[in-house]
């Protein structure tokens, strides 16, 4: 399958779906892991694997569309706090999202300091930006203007305080060489039914 | 199948033929609209408008709603399997307008059974304790069970015997069933509803003034220019209200917060101009004294409101204001000596030392100038114009020094000019939903419970069963033990009743079975029967001896009314589970086999349609509308279901043939004409509620508290224990904790600690902690108080009704400065964890004399690290993030 992915970042990228591959991946992790570390469905490639080994003692689960790499930022070029916006997976408004680097070890954080993280940057409550919502000295994004969700970058974005039915959904990121790669999305972007149909 | 959370990165949207409902959430007073979508598993509808029920092209986008992972779940419909989706009504122009919602709400299709999920542990049988075992049995065995122990029971050692412990909020249907059963058919005075140990009023002082505690319409909170909340932080518990109504409207409203912790919705405010009263807990009364002083002294004071609408002495005193009757208003203020007119409250305002600024801040911990800031800001006029003053409390109010608190905040509200006018509203901004009809008045003559001067109160049951007055309990929809003060006390009197009673059923047999329960009672042990959704602890899994199954929302159409009075019919959207059915069912069925006649409703709709005329001329009031849907020839609960989410606000009136709600009470802009075909009106809906229609400034003694609170302070290493509600979670999480989602955020019952406190401790946040104390202080007894001053704690203490218990509660750290030094702060009931996490094991049970009200929120504890918790160092469950962030 090969579909039409644009992005602000890197132009147009496409992905496979092998369901033979995705099979014997899925057998592969599930008999390596127990049933409360990283999980990876759908439309995994070999990137998952790498993705797999970024997080190795998580106890964290979820289902993750991963999407064949997109460069969104480099290690040396990100500075502390200071977050880089990208659209991610979709070049779509509800696709806005922050690569921050943090400061402290986050979880599915990359980078040698395991600080660098992305996130989706529109409230899962309903809908509403929050963009320049990043407290640094928190590690949080929020509290959204509208109706005062907060989230924990370094929790995956978890709801601190607020509404949400859902955490911040999270940009998944890799790391090759200095480059940082966005590969997937965890958690349902705001707005859509399936983060990997292409937008209406 | 695994009850972690995972997160979903699709789901199925409702094809354009799914079936479409409107409901109400079920959870907080606020009732916020949700619409519920459900068709067959198999089908699926596509992510454009003309290709799914939304009507919408995905994605949709800011403020348009969506459907969330969390907001779908797979339950049962005629057996088949189906998908719903229970969405906040993105079409609602009340309450949530625009889809507005909560985590609680925004969650509630997980709430919902699903034979493959979390909620699969439902109750879906009656249960037997057999051999110590729960066995599936008949509803007719269990109930014949019931009947013929109950009519013993009854027979022999008189209705006070048999006990009911239920929910008063879960459905007018069900609520009028349990009323008529308890007080018209049984007529027992041992009743109590979930949260108290007693039936009777929560906010006496309101009441007592002419304040119906749900007066205020949601737009009036908009509206004002202050607000003050005490006991609350909405954005925590009543979420809607908060983020929809009081951060929207006005724009330069100000907010003023009675409260010990900085709150999210606190740290707004201060954000937007107003101020936080951090008091110490139980210290409400002297601060609300002490700014009503302020303003007095200042002549900030309504006057020309005052005028006309606070009663005067004479119009007390004649028999002009609540009159000289016998009723709960006399008892609580020993015959009317509590109500004045402004003079005389002057007076005894500038007398009590406890008001004066600096004694006051010195008992309050509020510096001195912020409790002048808070009278400035609620009356002083600003180039000639008053501000719009509104006044909302909640437990941290009144779950301390119940009658003082309420009294002293209804006459500060009063003197501000709060009470009767759009934008200047006293209420509660509450805590469960509006859902109790009574079928019949309590029989409040029965009651064991007698105050000086021959003074009637409704009884408190707990005591009552530690007294070992009760031989057979009935306990639905609470978990009563965990729910109550001085818990793992209470629980040990259960279990000596229940468990370690000689008499316990070997057989399923209904003769054997009778004679072996029935044989326990005589021995003076105690037969317990709970009706619920889940199996609970302690009160369903270790002490019951009958366990019958209910369904619930979702389950049944229903209907009830929310915080600011509006009645939405709540569908039927799925099929209850196994056998289990409506409370109002199973007490029909009971009442039958007991020979009580008028127990023969069809469905819910006739108990609702019976149940307004049990309503009619009250505040929740909906007899027009079924005289109405009659009138059509239709079916009150269809007449209800088309008003969708909008609903009606009670008491319904009709005006030239239309159903007419009303907004608010006591509003002396309504104009009411003449009342029409089966319209009530009562002379609340444009006046305060006494006699003389205006209200009445009731004095507060704070000797009545003081001798207790002195003695509860905490002293040496010991710091106060508070408890509450926190946004994320809901009642005593027995929804929570089968939701993944939330359980992830909340894996475990937490306590908030200020640094000053946690730092020699030696505790950090994600520590385990626990709380523990062996001074935890119980009434024994003292049902009949004779001479005037034994109702007092200290009079009681040396007449030898108080003693000491024990109590703990386990917990994770959160070390945090949101919380005033010397204090903790933990949820109010964490049932996952009992008897591990139950905090209120920790709270005295000695009830306000004057309203037989626990002080919840005054519990003490000595606090000390126990371990690290595993959510310290992980980055998947738990944040110990501050919550105050703005």
């Amino acid at each position: 399958m090969s579909q039409e992915n644009p992005t602000s970042a890197g132009g147009p990228i496409e992905w496979t779906e092998n369901p033979a591959e995705c099979d014997a991946l899925s057998e592969l992790l599930e008999h390596r892991m127990s049933r409360r570390r990283f999980l990876f469905i759908g439309a995994a490639t070999v990137a998952t694997v790498t993705l797999a080994n970024l997080i190795p003692d998580t106890l964290f689960q979820a289902e993750v569309a991963a999407y064949e790499g997109v460069k969104i930022g480099s290690i040396q070029d990100l500075a502390l706090a200071q977050p880089q916006e990208f659209r991610y997976p979709w070049d779509d408004a509800n696709c806005i999202s922050y690569l921050i680097k943090l400061g402290v070890p986050a979880g599915g954080g990359v980078g040698p300091d395991k600080d660098i993280v992305a996130f989706n940057a529109i409230c899962p409550h309903m809908g509403f930006p929050l963009l320049g919502q990043f407290k640094s000295e928190h590690q949080v994004m929020g509290p959204c203007p509208s109706h005062l969700s907060t989230y924990d970058l370094t929790r995956h974005g978890m709801v601190v305080a607020g509404h949400a039915t859902e955490g911040l959904p999270q940009v998944m990121l890799e790391t090759r060489g200095d480059d940082i790669y966005a590969v997937g999305v965890m958690g349902l972007i705001y707005g859509f039914s399936n983060n990997e149909a292409a937008p209406v | 199948m695994t009850n972690d959370y995972v997160p979903q990165d699709k789901i199925p949207l409702p094809p354009p033929d799914a079936e479409v409902r409107t409901t109400a959430c079920d959870y907080c007073i606020v009732g916020c609209g949700y619409r519920v979508f459900t068709w067959p598993v198999g089908k699926e509808g596509g992510p454009r408008a003309d290709q799914n029920a939304l009507g919408m092209d995905m994605p949709t986008r800011t403020f348009q709603g969506w459907i969330s992972p969390n907001q779908h779940n797979v339950t049962l419909i005629d057996g088949k399997r189906h998908h719903v989706v229970v969405q906040p009504d993105p079409n609602a122009t009340v309450v949530n307008r625009q889809g507005n919602h909560s985590i609680r709400g925004g969650t509630l299709a997980l709430k919902v059974y699903n034979p493959d999920g979390p909620t699969r542990d439902r109750l879906q049988s009656p249960l037997l304790r057999v051999n110590g075992e729960l066995t599936p049995v008949s509803w007719d065995t269990a109930l014949d069970i019931m009947a013929r122990v109950s009519r013993h029971v009854i027979d022999t050692y008189g209705e006070a015997a048999w006990a009911m412990k239920t929910f008063s909020y879960q459905y007018f249907e069900n609520t009028y069933a349990i009323s008529k059963l308890a007080f018209r058919s049984i007529v027992t005075p041992a009743y109590s509803p979930h949260d108290k140990p007693g039936p009777g009023a929560d906010t006496a002082g309101l009441d007592d003034s002419g304040i119906n505690p749900f007066s205020a319409s949601y737009e009036d909170w908009s509206e004002a220019d202050v607000i003050f909340l005490s006991g609350t932080d909405p954005f925590e518990s009543k979420t809607i209200v908060f983020t929809e109504w009081m951060m929207k409207g006005n724009t330069d409203k100000k907010l003023i917060f009675a409260l010990p912790r900085r709150t999210t919705g606190v740290a707004w405010a201060e954000q937007h101009g107003g101020i936080l009263l951090q008091l110490i807990p139980g210290s409400d009364t002297v601060l609300q004294l002490a700014i009503a002083r302020i303003i007095l002294e200042n002549g900030w004071e309504d006057s020309e409101f005052i005028g006309k609408w606070v009663a005067n002495a004479w119009e007390i005193d004649a028999g002009m204001g609540r009159g000289t009757r016998n009723t709960p208003w006399q008892w609580r203020t020993t015959w009317g000596k509590l109500g004045s007119g402004i003079e005389e409250y002057r007076e005894w305002l500038f007398e009590q030392p406890h008001a004066e600024l600096d004694r006051a801040a010195e008992i309050t911990g509020v510096p001195a100038d912020l409790i002048v800031r808070a009278a400035e800001m609620l009356a002083k006029p600003v180039d000639g114009v008053r501000p719009k003053a509104s006044f909302g409390l909640e437990k941290g109010n009144y779950w301390s020094n119940n009658y003082g608190n309420t009294a002293s905040f209804a006459a500060l509200a009063l003197i501000c000019g709060a009470g009767n006018r759009p934008g200047q509203v006293v209420s509660r901004l509450g805590g469960h939903q509006r859902g109790w009809i009574g079928a019949a008045s309590y029989p409040i003559d029965k009651s064991p419970n007698r105050l000086p001067g021959r003074r009637r109160q409704e009884i408190d049951l707990d005591r009552w069963v530690e007294s070992g007055n009760v031989r057979f309990a009935w306990v639905i929809g609470t978990t009563w033990i965990n729910a109550m003060a001085a818990s793992h006390e209470l629980h040990d009197t259960f279990h000596r009743m229940t468990r370690r009673n000689e008499h316990q059923l070997t057989t399923t047999d209904v003769d054997q079975a009778a004679a072996t329960l029935i044989a326990r009672a005589d021995s003076g042990g105690m037969v317990v029967a709970v009706q619920d959704i889940y199996l609970q602890s302690p009160i369903g899994d270790e002490l019951a001896d009958i366990v019958l199954p209910a369904s619930t929302w979702g389950e049944n159409d229903f209907a009830r009314c929310n915080g600011e009075r509006r009645l939405r019919l709540y569908s039927k959207f799925n099929d209850p589970p196994g056998d289990s059915r409506p409370d109002w069912w199973i007490i029909a069925q009971f009442a039958r086999k007991m020979g009580f006649e008028g127990y023969d409703w069809q469905d819910s709709n006739q108990v609702f349609e019976e149940a307004a005329r049990s309503s009619r001329g009250g505040v929740l009031d909906y007899f027009p509308l079924v005289r109405y849907a009659q009138s059509q020839g239709r079916r009150a609960h269809d007449v209800l279901r088309d008003m969708g989410t909008t609903g009606i606000q009670t008491p319904v009136r009709m005006v030239n043939g239309e159903l007419v709600g009303t907004k608010r009470l006591h509003d002396s802009t309504l104009e009411l004409g003449t009342p029409e075909g089966p319209t009530v009106h009562r002379k609340w809906l444009t006046h305060f509620h006494t006699h003389s229609g205006k209200a009445v400034l009731n004095k507060s003694p704070w000797e009545w508290f003081s001798d207790f609170y002195e003695r509860i302070t905490p002293t040496g290493d010991e710091l106060w224990m508070t408890n509450g509600r926190i946004n994320e979670l809901w009642q005593s999480a027995y929804d929570d904790s089968r939701k993944p989602y939330i359980t992830q955020r909340w894996p475990d019952n937490y306590v908030e600690i200020h640094p000053n406190d946690a730092e020699p401790r030696g505790i950090e946040s994600g520590d385990e902690v626990i709380m523990e104390s062996d001074d935890i202080l119980v009434q024994t007894g003292g049902f009949t108080i004779v001479k005037g001053d034994e109702f007092l704690f200290s009079k009681m203490e040396e007449n030898g009704l108080i003693r000491s218990g024990k109590g703990h509660s386990k917990a994770v750290a959160i070390v945090t400065d949101a919380v005033r030094p010397g204090l903790l702060f933990t949820n109010f009931i964490y049932s996952p964890g009992w008897p591990e996490t139950e905090s209120n094991s920790l709270i005295h049970r000695v009830p306000d004399p004057i309203t037989n009200r626990y002080r919840f929120k005054l519990g003490k504890a000595k606090i000390r690290k126990t371990g690290e918790s595993p959510y310290k160092d992980s980055f998947e469950s738990m944040t110990f993030k501050s919550r105050n962030i703005i």
